[in-house]
């Protein structure tokens, strides 16, 4: 007789016949045969084939197995394909909890250096309380969504690395990113669900919102946040600060001249008049004479003032009211900066990923705002140090601030001053025949701008009124394995194209099942994003509201990783060494192209073309690869793929070839795309080659582009430039100590430099 | 070797040089924080020449 059986997790417990009877009565239930009676006569089979068993004690599975027989025995084989599946559910389910549990324990318990897992994303630190809390929601996040909202084919195919759902942990919450328009955002002010924030009224208030709301909206959106119009937006702020400090120097200036305590009144007064002649408050530059002399003549109108006093003072109040102004600015683009390099988001774990666009605001304010944000980047955070974010993108454009005597162009110059320095700016070319197509001049909303890590949304099939940049940004984005299908269809390109056009709609499909989910979300999902207004047209939207319609206006991407890799598989060479294989690569990237447009079309919704950014996945897809293919040289032979359309990182090629080589990609990518130059350390510190670069780029017709050299730092001297083995402000070698004369030489040289680490 | 900057080290020993690079568009301040393969992808990257 049977006393006992062993669980799974090894107890021992007593064997209850009681059980296995439930057990098959459930599964004759769902079989729609049988009854109680029956059930019971099948469990008592089962229980004399344990009793002749061999052990003392059977396992769980073994009596399952028998249960199964001892069904289909008795005839009820639907009751026994119940009971089967049923089986089969549940472990797929336990299977799923163990893996879970199993990352857990990973996450709690390894150093991130340890583990690439908790890697995955260089922006959060995984060794922290926060960041290991995030970690794990995305464990389990991912568990669930994986066993509960894909289909099995789209299970099938993430999991075995034929695709990469990107954040797939938030695929039941919420969007990817937004391009937050702060102009709109703050006229009136705005709440971030504590409290109202009202309409700032100086420069240093205009950057610390825009920190705000970039860090609030952060928390409703999985993905980067962007400034479209950043000189723009600041530039409101520079024009109330100075309409304020012109009236406050001229009020000081009064008190001084009259020496006595309190003329507000004549200075308001005064101003008033200007504001009268000219039909705006004090501005820098525009309209100044007309004003100034307006001011002067109210001053000297009062009879206390001759002539020349008045127009001194006047002239002195601008002047120091224009200086306190760029400092004013100067100190706010600095804070904007430090803010966005220390506040956190997301559970307090990651810094908020933060880009900001500028160039091309050629009013004296917003050129006041370019070169103190151009500044401040320069200058970096408390001890000299390269900021990490925002990111800044530079627009450039002819006729604004590309070529000598263009109005920004001294801006320009100084962009690549800075860049050459610190690696930002990127830069955004407006005038590459994809980018152009959209400017209007006087429509700063028509200028092409992108998230930092290259996403770009521009067209609208959804709404071709509305092809603008602001409050728009990306839903979702899947990246298809290029190279896999290409080592699949070993050398036969039509076999290649059918598997691509195959995997391309089960991403689209996979894109838009996924928008379903984020669609049927309501307002009060996305209290900052679209309670705020801040993305296009949830202004419209009451607080219960599906945001279906509106999410229209984002992005649906299909990525991909590797056309080098691809091209190798498939014809022997990438498209780095040959023009019929740049030939080949454009065919490729271009059919998916066409595909996107054509399923954008019909559905009205915006399928685009990405080169995926791809982090984590320039391994995954890689490793996944190797396990499966082995070693093909030239393509599963490193341990990534190369990053989208880009010519290998490894591959010698001339800066301008493959600038001129990549190009033709940018105008195929809509959804985003970007391309890196790699210089020496020296030439960076070269300006004019710099720019030489940025300018190859531009009349290369590349859209996004982005110049890297290396940046090192010596803790200890503050010296921020090309370190080899050797600091060449100090002579230190890593890890070495200075002797404290030396120390004191140094300090005493370099007296700007706040901290020698260290050397306290 | 990075070392962070706040360390209470003597005179500068056992202190690193940072090394800042940029990872897929945006920078990390040090290269302990990137996963293994775009790890190896930086190791990898060469330097492209400004003559034609």
């Amino acid at each position: 007789m049977v006393k006992s059986i062993v669980k799974r997790d090894g107890r021992v417990v007593l064997y209850d016949e009681n059980k296995i009877t439930a057990a098959i009565l459930k599964s004759l239930k769902a079989a729609g045969e049988g009854d109680a009676e029956q059930a019971e006569q099948v469990a008592h089979a089962v229980g004399k084939r344990l009793d002749a068993l061999p052990q003392e004690n059977p396992r769980i599975e073994e009596i399952q197995d028998i249960a199964e027989q001892e069904l289909m025995h008795a005839g009820f084989e639907n009751a026994a394909k119940q009971y089967i599946l049923y089986r089969a559910e549940r472990t797929r389910i336990r299977e799923a909890k163990t893996s879970l549990m199993h990352a857990i324990d990973e996450i709690t318990n390894v150093d991130a250096r340890q583990s690439d897992m908790k890697r995955d994303n260089a922006n959060i630190d995984g060794n922290t309380a926060m960041g290991s809390m995030l970690q794990i929601g995305t464990a389990g996040a991912k568990a669930y969504n994986a066993a509960y909202l894909l289909t099995p084919e789209q299970s099938k195919a993430y999991a075995e690395g034929d695709i990469h759902i990107h954040d797939f942990d938030f695929y039941a919450l919420t969007t990817t990113c937004c391009q937050i328009d702060l102009l709109r955002l703050f006229k009136g002010g705005f709440s971030t669900g504590h409290g109202y924030l009202r309409e700032p009224q100086s420069i240093g208030s205009y950057a610390a919102l825009a920190a705000i709301a970039i860090q609030s909206n952060q928390n409703d959106q999985h993905g980067g946040q962007g400034v479209p119009n950043f000189d723009c937006a600041m530039a409101q702020g520079v024009a109330k600060s100075f309409a304020r400090l012109y009236r406050r120097k001229l009020r000081d200036a009064l008190e001084d001249v009259l020496d006595s305590e309190d003329e507000t009144e004549l200075a308001r007064q005064a101003t008033e008049a200007g504001e009268e002649a000219t039909g705006h408050p004090a501005r820098l530059e525009i309209d100044a004479e007309r004003f100034d002399e307006a001011v002067c003549a109210a001053l000297v109108g009062t009879g206390r003032l001759d002539e020349k006093a008045a127009a001194s003072i006047v002239r002195r109040a601008r002047r120091r009211a224009a200086e306190s102004t760029d400092r004013d600015t100067f100190q706010a683009m600095e804070g904007f900066v430090h803010n966005l390099n220390t506040m956190h988001s997301r559970a307090g774990a990651q810094t908020p990923f933060s880009s900001i666009n500028y160039g091309t605001d050629t009013s004296p304010e917003g050129r006041m705002v370019i070169r103190n944000i151009l500044l401040a980047e320069d200058a970096g955070l408390g001890h000299g140090e390269t900021p990490i974010f925002p990111i800044h993108i530079f627009k450039v454009k002819e006729g604004v601030n590309y070529n000598p005597g263009d109005p920004n162009y001294d801006l320009f110059q100084l962009s690549c001053r800075v860049s050459a320095k610190r690696l930002f700016p990127n830069y955004v070319f407006l005038d590459s025949p994809f980018n152009l197509q959209y400017y209007r001049p006087g429509h700063p909303e028509t200028e092409v701008a992108t998230m930092g890590c290259r996403t770009r949304v521009m067209g609208n099939f959804y709404d071709p009124e509305r092809e603008i940049a602001y409050s728009r940004g990306n839903l979702s984005f899947t990246s298809i394995n290029l190279p896999r299908l290409a080592i699949e269809s070993k050398g036969d390109e039509a076999l290649f194209y059918e598997k691509l056009d195959a995997m391309m709609e089960m991403v689209a499909q996979q894109l838009l099942d996924r928008f379903e989910i984020q669609a049927s979300k309501r307002v009060y999902n996305y209290p900052f994003l679209m309670g705020q207004g801040v993305w296009l047209d949830s202004d419209r939207l009451g607080p219960n509201d599906e945001v279906r319609e509106v999410l229209k206006h984002g992005s649906l991407s299909i990525g991909f990783i590797g056309l080098a890799e691809t091209l190798t598989a498939l014809y022997g060479h990438h498209h780095g060494e040959s023009e019929e294989m740049q030939e080949k690569g454009l065919q490729i990237i271009g059919h998916m192209r066409e595909f996107c447009d054509r399923r954008g079309k019909e559905m009205g919704l915006n399928f685009g073309l990405l080169a995926t950014p791809a982090e984590g996945l320039s391994g995954r897809f890689l490793r996944m690869d190797q396990k499966r293919y082995g070693i093909i040289p030239g393509v599963t032979d490193r341990e990534y793929y190369t990053n989208s359309f880009h010519i290998p990182v490894w591959y010698e090629i001339s800066a301008y070839d493959k600038i001129n080589k990549e190009a033709p990609y940018h105008a195929l990518t809509n959804a985003g795309h970007i391309s890196y130059v790699e210089l020496d350390g020296d030439t960076a510190n070269n300006v004019e080659a710099f720019e030489a670069v940025v300018r190859c780029m531009h009349d290369a017709g590349i859209g996004y582009g982005s110049i890297n050299h290396p940046v090192d730092r010596d803790p200890v001297c503050g010296y921020v430039g090309v370190i080899g083995e050797v600091c060449p402000r100090c002579g230190r070698r890593e890890g070495e100590e200075l002797s404290p004369e030396r120390i004191a030489e140094l300090k005493k040289l370099y007296p700007e430099v706040t901290a020698f680490c260290g050397c306290e | 070797m990075a070392v962070k900057t706040n360390v209470s080290a003597k005179n500068g020993k056992d202190v690193g040089f940072e090394r800042i690079r940029r990872i897929t568009g945006y920078l990390v301040g040090t290269m302990d924080k990137w996963n293994d393969a775009k790890k190896a992808e930086e190791r990898d990257r060469v330097k492209h020449g400004l003559s034609r």
